[in-house]
């Protein structure tokens, strides 16, 4: 089942990645704060219609009516015990059923937006390397690797210099490498894995790239969280391979801050939408 | 038809503006902004550039500029801007900066030493430039206290207090609109609050790492100590690796929230590789891959302090460098004293608070601590030669660069720009003469002093850079506050006081331990300053002010100035009289007399925190060997400027009345100093 779910994951990112590259072009090209204001516009308004046709609006309509309906008798029998107390009651009850009728637009949601969310944060998690700037590259080893260990090296080439390592980390079954990026653009690093040879994406430059960070494992949660690259496969004697990229600074499209901003950015637009789509919630 | 209304301003446009910056005044922006506004709005178009090289020493730069390799000085001597400079009495770089800072002596700033003493405690030992004042009351809950500085509490918070007083320079030039910026400016931590808003301070000398000391180095190895070991200036700790892992703490700053403060820690993992010669170090989110031999860039650090369990943890930032000295057999590791976190400090590094963010914005991480250089690793023999001479370098780098980013961000007004390589790796690496050296071979001692050298041709060429570029704009000054010599032999001027019956009784250790003070009249504490035990002001005193406090000074002095070493030579060149060398208001703490010793002499290690050696007189055999707390004649600072020096003998104290007169400002009566640029 798990590789089944992996499996899909994995053909998902295909259209996805190519998606991502195709708007790259605006991202890498506008300020972080407008392309993200841009993306979360959009998809403020792509999830209120989603919103719309998956979720009963009729019933949630009635609710809304229903408490409306309540908050008056609140105001209007304040003093009247009995009425306000199942005014109240009313009014909670309506507020988990409007919870109710959420939950089956979310299960529709969630995956996209878990995908779009994994594209995201290729530009806004992480800033690429600057040429002169040292990293460390970290290579796992599947954890069932026996006897000695396959030697292991990068391939040198013009794009980095690998100032120190392998280093080999025997308890986590890792190898770690400081490297020095050298060139712009986006590089692929070839490992010599023993007589097999593997690769990882590197990106050196100034602002917006897609970066990856991680070609993952075979595993699905791994897979929807670094979609930018292919994962090993499950019988790869390598597991992964990482690089530390910088954190990006910045309130609306740096490190962790982008998501937050994304969030109330679509939500502010869904909320201003409304109206005009007619949507319930 | 050009529109004539240009630049007028309708009704609706005034208002509209005032709103816009009315709210922008209400924010942090707006007050960054009105800041910066006001900095630029006072550009007077006059411009003083003052280069401060700690230690840069006249004899030395005379030599060097003879053989023709200090182009750059040299031009300014031929210009008539050079004179040997005379320093502060006694020659200590907080008491030669403070003199700088207020154009006075110590009598005007109180700064007498880098330790002091309370009297009324009878001679208990603070840092002469800030002291940290425990707080009043607290609220105790659980584990914790909390000092609440509002009614009802009104406790009074733990704070460190800048002990210099005085009117430094600056307020005179701001007080006329004149911007100035200095960057680590010794004798200034916490930095002095800028009274008039045009004044930007980096505080240097004097500011301590996140341990609140003047810079303590971790170092981990596999012969270290089971249990962290203490040594002046360091910690040592034992690594165990198991499978070629190690865990290891990392101390921090102390948590005084806590009823019992104790430091915050921060564990850390290290996977050592011995085939590789390297190893990868887990610390908090970072991973450090470094080789033998290799340094680390600054890692960030995070210390969660606990505070009552309804308050969020509190956070300080500190950065650090790791150095991997040896992988195997034995695995030593080396980690940089903990730096406050320039982008996010807990300390008060600049005056106003924001400007060190600027400054990190831009040049990102760097050390913050007054003491950068890690001398204390060389004298604890954690360092070779070697690497403590690629440590200062790496300093000597982050100050260039920060040099670079001063003169970008330099307009008008003054400009102060401080130099410790001189000073700090001097007192390393200096030795002029042909006798054998306490700690290296003839040849190394030669090839260290040689790389001194090397740094004042470096500082040559980046005055010759100033001097390309504002020549003909600016006026320009290097100075330092002293110069240099050899440090071979110890005076443990307590033993002395011992042997000599001031100090009782005869077979005491220490002054701050076993001294009987109703017997014992005198007693010397820091390097150079020698104390009275005087009645109605030491709490235990015994000499009466008057006829017996004049004939025991008179007395300490001639038998000091006779003092011999075993092969004849005289050991002290003068004893100074405070009460004769000092003048001003801020003459309290001032100790007695100041020691001053002939060059090749100093205070003994033992003596400047009270403690008495068998031997009155013994040899130096630490790697600081050579220093310039002697006495203020023997180790003069130096001046150049690109325009000629008009006074006969200039003084530190001149440098102030100096700047204040290139901007037109007449010489404040707070002041002692003259202007050096007229005769």
């Amino acid at each position: 089942m798990m590789h089944f779910l992996t499996q899909i994951i994995n053909w998902i990112n295909v259209p996805l990645n190519a998606a991502g590259k195709f708007l790259s072009i605006p991202v890498c090209s506008l300020p972080g704060w407008l392309s993200n204001t841009l993306i979360s516009a959009v998809t403020g308004v792509v999830l209120l219609i989603i919103f719309k046709y998956t979720s009963n609006q009729k019933a949630i309509g009635r609710v809304r009516d229903n408490i409306k309906a309540d908050m008056l008798a609140l105001k209007l029998f304040k003093d009247s015990i009995t009425v306000t107390l199942q005014s109240q009651g009313r009014v909670f009850k309506g507020a988990f059923q409007l919870l109710f009728h959420a939950v089956k637009p979310m299960l529709v949601m969630i995956i996209p937006v878990s995908l779009l969310l994994a594209q995201m944060g290729t530009w806004y998690q992480s800033r690429p390397l600057l040429p002169g700037e040292e990293t460390v590259v970290t290579l796992r080893f599947n954890s069932d690797i026996e006897g000695p260990w396959p030697k292991v090296d990068i391939e040198p080439t013009t794009a980095v210099d690998v100032t120190s390592g392998p280093v080999r980390i025997f308890s986590k079954k890792e190898i770690c490498w400081k490297i020095r990026a050298l060139e712009g653009g986006y590089h692929r690093i070839i490992v010599q894995v023993g007589q097999r040879q593997i690769d990882k994406e590197l990106a050196i430059g100034d602002g917006f790239m897609r970066i990856s960070p991680e070609r993952p494992r075979w595993h699905w949660a791994d897979i929807l969280l670094y979609p930018g690259e292919k994962p090993f496969g499950p019988d790869s004697v390598v597991q992964s391979i990482s690089i530390e990229y910088p954190q990006r600074p910045s309130r609306t499209s740096g490190t962790d801050w982008w998501l937050g901003y994304f969030f109330v950015a679509s939500l502010v637009f869904a909320l201003i939408f409304k109206p005009f789509l007619k949507v319930r919630i | 038809m050009p529109n004539t209304d240009k630049g007028k301003l309708n009704r609706r446009e005034f208002l509209k503006r005032s709103a816009v910056t009315a709210a922008a005044v209400s924010t942090g922006f707006g007050i960054k902004r009105v800041y910066a506004a006001k900095k630029k709005r006072l550009g007077t178009g006059k411009k003083v550039i003052v280069i401060g090289i700690d230690g840069m020493d006249p004899r030395l730069s005379e030599q060097i500029m003879n053989a023709g390799k200090l182009p750059n000085f040299d031009k300014l001597r031929k210009l008539g801007g050079f004179h040997v400079l005379g320093t502060s009495i006694p020659p200590q770089s907080p008491v030669a900066w403070a003199n700088f800072i207020n154009g006075a002596g110590p009598g005007s700033h109180g700064i007498f030493d880098f330790i002091h003493r309370h009297p009324e405690k009878q001679c208990v030992p603070f840092f002469a430039m800030a002291e940290t004042v425990e707080g009043e009351g607290y609220w105790e809950i659980g584990n914790h206290k909390l000092q609440l500085d509002f009614w009802p509490f009104n406790h009074k918070r733990t704070a460190t207090l800048l002990r210099r007083q005085g009117t430094p320079f600056w307020d005179y030039l701001n007080e006329a609109d004149i911007c100035s910026t200095f960057y680590n400016l010794p004798s200034n931590y916490p930095p002095s609050e800028s009274k008039h808003g045009y004044h930007q301070c980096l505080a240097g000398m004097g500011t301590p790492d996140l341990l609140g000391t003047y810079g303590t180095y971790q170092h981990f190895a596999e012969d270290g100590p089971l249990l962290t070991k203490d040594e002046g200036g360091g910690k040592r700790s034992m690594l165990f690796f198991e499978n070629e892992t190690a865990q290891a703490k990392l101390i921090g700053p102390r948590n005084n929230l806590l009823k019992i403060p104790e430091p915050a820690v921060i564990n850390f993992s290290v996977y050592r590789d011995i085939g590789a010669k390297a190893a990868v170090i887990e610390i908090q989110k970072h991973r450090i891959v470094l080789k033998e031999g290799q340094w680390s860039r600054w890692v960030k650090l995070d210390f969660e302090m606990s505070t009552p369990a309804f308050m969020p943890n509190k956070h300080i930032r500190g950065i650090c460098r790791f150095y991997l000295q040896e992988v195997s057999p034995n695995f030593r590791l080396y980690v940089s004293p903990i730096n406050a976190d320039p982008s996010d400090s807990a300390l008060k590094l600049t005056e106003p608070p924001e400007f060190i963010k600027e400054i990190s914005n831009r040049l990102e991480l760097f050390y913050t601590t007054g003491f950068q250089e890690d001398h204390k690793a060389l004298s604890n023999k954690v360092f070779t030669d070697e690497e403590y001479r690629t440590q200062a370098d790496y300093v000597l780098k982050e100050r260039l660069n920060l040099l670079n980013y001063a003169l970008e961000n330099y307009d008008d007004g003054l400009l102060f720009f401080y130099f410790s390589s001189t000073d700090l790796q001097a007192h390393m690496f200096w030795w002029d003469t042909d006798e054998e050296h306490p700690t290296r071979s003839a040849d190394d001692a030669i090839k260290y002093f040689d790389h001194l050298k090397g740094i004042y041709r470096k500082l040559d060429s980046v005055v010759g850079d100033i001097l390309k570029r504002y020549s003909d704009k600016a006026t320009i000054i290097v100075m330092s506050d002293h110069g240099f010599a050899n440090f071979k032999r110890q005076f443990n001027l307590n033993s002395w006081l011992r042997e000599n019956g001031y100090i009782q009784p005869t077979d005491s250790t220490s002054i701050l331990r076993d001294v009987d003070w109703s017997k014992t009249k005198a007693y010397a504490l820091g390097i150079n300053g020698l104390y009275l035990n005087l009645k109605g002001r030491e709490r235990d005193g015994i000499v009466e002010a008057g006829q017996e406090r004049e004939k025991l000074i008179e007395e300490l002095i001639s038998k000091l100035e006779a003092v011999k070493d075993v092969n004849g030579r005289s050991v002290i060149r003068k004893v100074h009289r405070t009460d004769k060398a000092y003048s001003g208001p801020a003459t309290e703490l001032a100790p007695d007399m100041i020691v001053g010793y002939h060059r090749g002499y100093r205070a003994s290690w033992a003596t400047c925190l009270g403690d008495m050696t068998t031997e009155v007189l013994l040899d130096n055999d630490s790697a600081w060997s050579a220093d310039h707390c002697a006495d203020a004649s023997e180790v003069p600072g130096v001046i150049f400027s690109n325009k000629p020096i008009g006074a006969g003998a200039p003084f530190l104290i001149d440098v102030a009345p100096s700047i204040l007169t290139e901007f037109g400002l007449k010489i404040p009566s707070s002041m002692a100093g003259r202007n050096i640029f007229t005769t």
